[in-house]
């Protein structure tokens, strides 16, 4: 088990220095949820327990899914991918490594928007540790299908074209905008369906004291995690 | 000698086509083992299986006293493996480089930088050693792949078509570390499309075609194995058409090829097929500029083995840096 976390540390702090300073990083993990934040609340009065979660979810999801989907399509374009297969690590070591990396990115991201976002809108957070935690597993859920899309596409402009077509839909349906209890009962379903769902809420729960629904939705996304984690090792050892 | 490589009927399917058909062969221990064939003849698919990459289909291949399938992580551990490609990080210094797979392997900091200063200074690196490696050429950046192999002291090396598209200095500096490392006692798997390389280093060889290996022994063995064949080189002072028709006419002519102005005259009767280009000389008016007899190379043995021409070596030669220049640049 030592193992396997120093060789994942290992490959996250490559990771790290290699890809958070990548053009692209900044274009789709930074550029892309700024541009959508303002095309939403701009002449809109969003209230602060809706827009401090929501903006650190949708950062979250943007930041921590973008770092290791550019990294796996480029390490594949370039073979460096190889490199870590002819290492003894295993496909779950290398995606665990790369999950922390991009989790971390995201992590930074999200907590740096929600602090701004508490302090412009003068909000409380009543739990921080458990908006930490629900931000946290959030971003590592995040972080795991940004490798699955990776893992399962070839190129990088695919990848970056399926991956937005993904993510602005689960902000529509998350609850990054507007409640999921206004949505359509179709809608709402399928909200269910997103971790991004579960983020969002969580965040919310968080800011007003610990809740059983809080506790529900970290476990919801603590299981998103292991399943898009071992969704992309399986994937990622197939199509390499 | 103790086997360090043991392959026996390895195969690899990939849907209707077989890429490796029921391969077995063994490695000694302190050997350079090369695999020579032609482009798809399934070196880098065997490369590939013996390295933990790909699963085969069928049959086992233990390398360094490990299943490559069952025990694939031990079996990463104890080799080094350098593909066709120089893949390491270009974003990253040498040093950094060779430092990051110095940790993933699992070799403590102070034994991972004292190695990766030793391994950069043989391979004439070391003052360079802080530059990104994007900034290196193409020979530089395959010196130090190899060196990253060698970060962790590997039982066994293996090595993808090492100098392949490199200038003649790189290659001679790679052959010589090869041999290097092989005299203190790493085992070297090479798969090339230089044969001179091959018969320069390899201590055995085999080759393969069409994912069988068609012929396995020492390059001198192979070589004698053409012993009763003698090869006649021999250059007129011009050329006359239907000159190689002539020549192949002779009975005791097994096969005639260009190279350059020389005519290359395979015989098993060196005597007879001397006295018939004497008279065809003298016949069309022609001058004899040099004539020589020579023992079979190991390109022979390749050619005889693979079937192909030497134009078809030529081009292969040519492919085989072709490819690795567009995947290089990609």
């Amino acid at each position: 088990m030592r193992n396997f976390i120093g060789k994942a540390l290992c490959i996250a702090k490559k990771d790290a220095r290699i890809y958070y300073f990548k053009p692209q990083i900044f274009g789709f993990g930074i550029l892309i949820p700024a541009f959508v934040y303002l095309a939403f609340s701009l002449g809109r009065e969003i209230p602060p327990d809706l827009l401090v979660p929501g903006l650190a979810g949708m950062v979250s999801l943007f930041g921590a899914s973008s770092v290791e989907a550019i990294s796996i399509a480029m390490e594949k374009q370039t073979e460096t991918y190889e490199l870590l297969q002819t290492a003894p690590v295993s496909t779950a070591g290398i995606v665990f490594g790369k999950s922390l990396a991009g989790s971390a990115f995201g992590i930074v991201l999200s907590l740096f928007t929600a602090l701004g976002s508490a302090l412009l809108t003068q909000s409380r957070i009543m739990s921080p540790l458990l908006f930490v935690i629900g931000v946290v597993l959030g971003s590592f859920a995040f972080s795991a299908l940004g490798i699955l899309i990776a893992a399962a596409i070839r190129d990088m402009p695919t990848v970056n074209i399926s991956l937005t077509a993904l993510r602005l839909p689960m902000i529509f349906i998350g609850g990054v905008f507007t409640p999921i209890g206004v949505l359509a009962p179709g809608l709402r379903l399928i909200s269910y369906l997103t971790p991004l769902t579960y983020m969002v809420d969580a965040l919310r729960e968080a800011m007003v004291g610990p809740t059983v629904s809080l506790v529900i939705d970290l476990i919801a996304l603590a299981a998103w995690f292991a399943i898009l984690q071992a969704l992309a090792a399986i994937v990622l050892k197939r199509r390499t | 000698m103790e086997t360090v490589i043991q392959v026996s009927g390895l195969r690899k399917r990939y849907g209707d086509v077989i890429a490796v058909h029921d391969v077995s062969f063994e490695v000694g221990r302190g050997e350079i083992f090369g695999l020579l064939g032609p482009n798809g003849a399934g070196k880098t698919t065997t490369i590939r299986m013996l390295t933990g990459l790909t699963k085969p289909t069928s049959g086992t291949a233990i390398v360094a006293g490990r299943n490559c399938v069952r025990e694939s992580l031990a079996v990463k551990q104890r080799i080094g493996v350098v593909s066709e490609v120089s893949n390491l990080y270009n974003e990253m210094s040498a040093w950094d480089n060779l430092m990051f797979i110095g940790e993933l392997y699992g070799v403590d900091k102070s034994t991972r930088s004292a190695r990766s200063k030793e391994l950069l200074e043989a391979f004439q690196l070391f003052e360079r050693r802080q530059d990104r490696l994007g900034t290196y050429s193409k020979g530089m950046k395959r010196r130090v792949r190899i060196a990253a192999a060698l970060v962790h002291n590997p039982e066994v090396l293996f090595l993808d078509e090492p100098t392949s598209g490199l200038d003649v200095q790189s290659s001679r500096l790679i052959r010589l570390i090869v041999r290097e490392l092989n005299r203190k006692g790493t085992t070297v798997f090479l798969t090339t499309h230089y044969i001179e390389e091959a018969d320069e280093l390899c201590n055995r060889v085999a080759i393969i075609r069409e994912g069988r290996i068609i012929a396995e022994d020492s390059p001198e063995k192979l070589k004698a194995s053409l012993q009763d064949e003698r090869i006649l080189e021999i250059a007129f002072n011009k050329d006359v058409p239907g000159l190689e028709a002539s020549l192949r006419a002779n009975g005791s002519v097994v096969d005639v090829s260009r190279q350059g102005d020389r005519y290359h005259i395979h015989t098993t009767n060196a005597s007879v097929v001397v006295k018939e280009v004497a008279h065809l000389a003298s016949l069309n008016d022609l001058e004899i500029v040099s004539i020589n007899t020579k023992q079979p190379s190991l390109e022979d043995v390749f050619v005889k083995y693979t079937g192909l021409d030497t134009v078809q070596l030529e081009r292969l030669e040519l492919l085989g840096t072709a490819k690795i220049g567009a995947r290089r640049g990609a």
